[in-house]
């Protein structure tokens, strides 16, 4: 007897389940809006901590190579030359090849000047072009040269006077430090003196792109533009708050 | 194509019997018929695609072409037909080449007895409906020999069950099939549509015949290796079953024949069960042909959408289970129907007032 009521069972099993499970697809078919995002087209905002591309405070940075040591495949790449405490700037890259984003680089340093921004889209079909520079200039702007030779000056001064005046004068301890305050704005990037180098690149890149033998480096410097448009956007949302 | 015939004849001033208008009209039919699969089997695929994607809440291809993506099957055809063609190392040569067209063939001489609209018919073959279910058998050793040509495992297993499961499901098809054929009295498919106009749609003719147009559909979605019934190609089993060994031209001949052996499955239940091109209450043989065409693809792809509807619905079921169903549940309650049929027309009783 329990075969003949499974039989049935069965089939009002089947049935009951087949209309129950189309109901629910075809009201999904029907009246569910879809919820996923037309990626290229629309993007998600990404959460504050997210692990993306880096932004380098030029102006804080002391060239201590913290954040090159602590990085666990050795992406970053620091080159600069001390001028006292001014700094003539080589470069500073990262290689996003290699790099994992793994933010170890962020913690050890000691000016807090290098961060990492919600900004992922690094791909690119030319490997050169994820190689990144993060400094807004290179070499000496007039400032850093000012400061120079201030400090020069003073020295040569100081040899001269320090046996009259018996030490620097107060409220101006040290040239080079005073001109060493939160650069930090958009306006003070693009720095004159900053070599054109950088601040060319995005200009090069659309003189070279009629050239067809230099459509690699257009595309590098269209991420560079890009990378560098979204620094300054940072940069200057973080100076007006 | 009588009437192609003879615009061939009157265009060379031949007789109307001769080979040459006979050949002209055959190969206009055929290549008529090959682009409107293709075409279909395009716009099905890219239908399968969204109806997909919006049951799972997301849009689906979206790109191509601009408007939701149109030329996305357009893409994917070209792509398949420039891709290498790879034949395994110590498969048999002659039978991986010859299984596709084999596959492919069974599915397109079914296209040939569909009744389209009044005298859209490529050929009105007297036994229209056995013709069809019998060519579509043809199938099944096209893909055995493709499964077992390509010295795969997976493809033998797939095709193995695609020989048990096809062959079972053949049987209730069959005998739900007798349903119709009891209440009209002929095989011709014409008739059906002729008797449907007369008549209002068969399926409302007794209870017994609602319940043979739900075996015919269940049993045609086996038949057509649609899920819940895909064991042939179970991805997450083996691989993608008979055809994993094949790729660009040749695995688009199998694509192809699915989606055309839906149109096909979907064609019957619709010409069979649910008047073909006639509506009811209005004469549409009255009606110029479009009009016939338009009706007959609507109702088709009303089945088509319920057939992806079904597969986005239920998961695969067991081997076990399929057969349980084929053979206990689906032929004992195609038999009752046709004994009931048999029982209804008989003693002329009506269920509806109409």
């Amino acid at each position: 007897m329990s075969g003949i009521r499974d039989y049935f069972g069965n089939i009002s099993d089947a049935l009951t389940s087949t209309v129950k499970g189309m109901g629910v697809t075809m009201q999904h078919f029907v009246s569910e809006p879809p919820i996923t995002v037309q990626y290229p087209h629309e993007k998600l905002p990404m959460p504050p901590s997210y692990k993306g591309i880096h932004i380098l405070e030029q102006d804080k940075c002391i060239d201590c190579k913290l954040c090159a040591k602590a990085c666990p495949v050795d992406c970053i790449e620091i080159e600069a030359v001390h001028h006292g405490r001014v700094l003539e700037w080589q470069k500073f890259t990262i290689d996003y090849k290699k790099c994992i984003f793994c933010e170890f680089c962020i913690p050890p340093c000691p000016k807090d000047c290098i961060h990492m921004t919600s900004e992922f889209e690094v791909a690119t079909d030319n490997p050169d072009g994820m190689i990144e520079d993060l400094l807004t200039w290179t070499g000496l702007r007039t400032e850093d040269r000012r400061a120079i030779d201030a400090a020069e000056a003073k020295r040569a001064g100081r040899a001269v006077e320090e046996p009259k005046n018996g030490g620097p004068a107060p409220g101006n301890p040290s040239p080079a430090g005073t001109e060493f305050t939160s650069k930090f704005a958009a306006g003070t990037w693009g720095a004159p003196g900053g070599a054109p180098a950088k601040a060319d690149v995005p200009g090069a890149a659309g003189a070279a792109k009629p050239a067809a033998a230099a459509a690699g480096a257009a595309d590098a410097g269209g991420l560079a533009a890009k990378t560098a448009a979204i620094r300054a956007k940072l940069a200057a949302g973080k100076g007006a708050g | 194509m009588e009437t192609l015939i003879g615009f061939f004849s009157r265009l060379f001033g031949l007789s109307a019997d001769g080979v040459l208008p006979l050949t002209l009209a055959y190969s206009v039919c055929i290549g008529s018929l090959l682009g409107f699969i293709t075409v279909y089997a395009m716009f099905a695929i890219w239908m399968e695609r969204k109806v997909a994607a919006h049951i799972q809440v997301r849009y689906g291809p979206m790109e191509v072409g601009g408007w939701h993506g149109w030329a996305q099957s357009i893409a994917d055809a070209v792509k398949l037909l420039f891709k290498e063609d790879l034949i395994p190392d110590g498969a048999n040569k002659f039978m991986f080449w010859i299984a596709p067209a084999v596959v492919f063939c069974g599915v397109f001489s079914g296209f040939i007895a569909i009744p389209f609209a009044l005298g859209v018919q490529i050929v009105d073959i007297h036994l229209g409906l056995f013709f069809i279910v019998c060519i579509a058998s043809v199938e099944v050793v096209g893909v055995i020999m493709a499964g077992w040509a390509s010295n795969s495992k997976y493809s033998l297993f797939g095709a193995v069950r695609e020989a048990a499961q096809v062959v079972s499901y053949e049987v209730p098809a069959a005998v739900a099939l007798l349903v119709p054929v009891l209440i009209v009295g002929s095989f011709r498919l014409g008739d059906f549509n002729a008797w449907q106009e007369q008549h209002g749609w068969l399926v409302f003719r007794n209870p017994f015949a609602i319940v043979a147009a739900l075996i015919f559909f269940i049993a045609s979605l086996a038949g057509c290796k649609r899920a819940p019934f895909d064991l042939p190609e179970a991805e997450s089993e083996l691989v993608s079953g008979f055809h994993t060994e094949y790729s660009g031209m040749r695995f688009s001949f199998f694509f192809l024949e699915e989606y055309a052996s839906m149109f096909v499955a979907a064609a019957l239940i619709a010409t069979l069960f649910f008047g073909g091109w006639t509506l009811p209450f209005v004469h549409v043989s009255a009606w110029p042909v479009p009009f016939g065409i338009v009706i007959l693809l609507a109702k088709v792809f009303a089945v088509i959408f319920m057939q992806m509807l079904m597969r986005w619905t239920l998961p695969r079921l067991r081997i076990d289970q399929v057969m349980a169903m084929g053979y206990k549940y689906l032929l004992p309650w195609g038999m009752l129907c046709v004994v009931g049929t048999a029982l209804f027309e008989a003693k002329g009783w009506r269920w509806l007032p109409f």
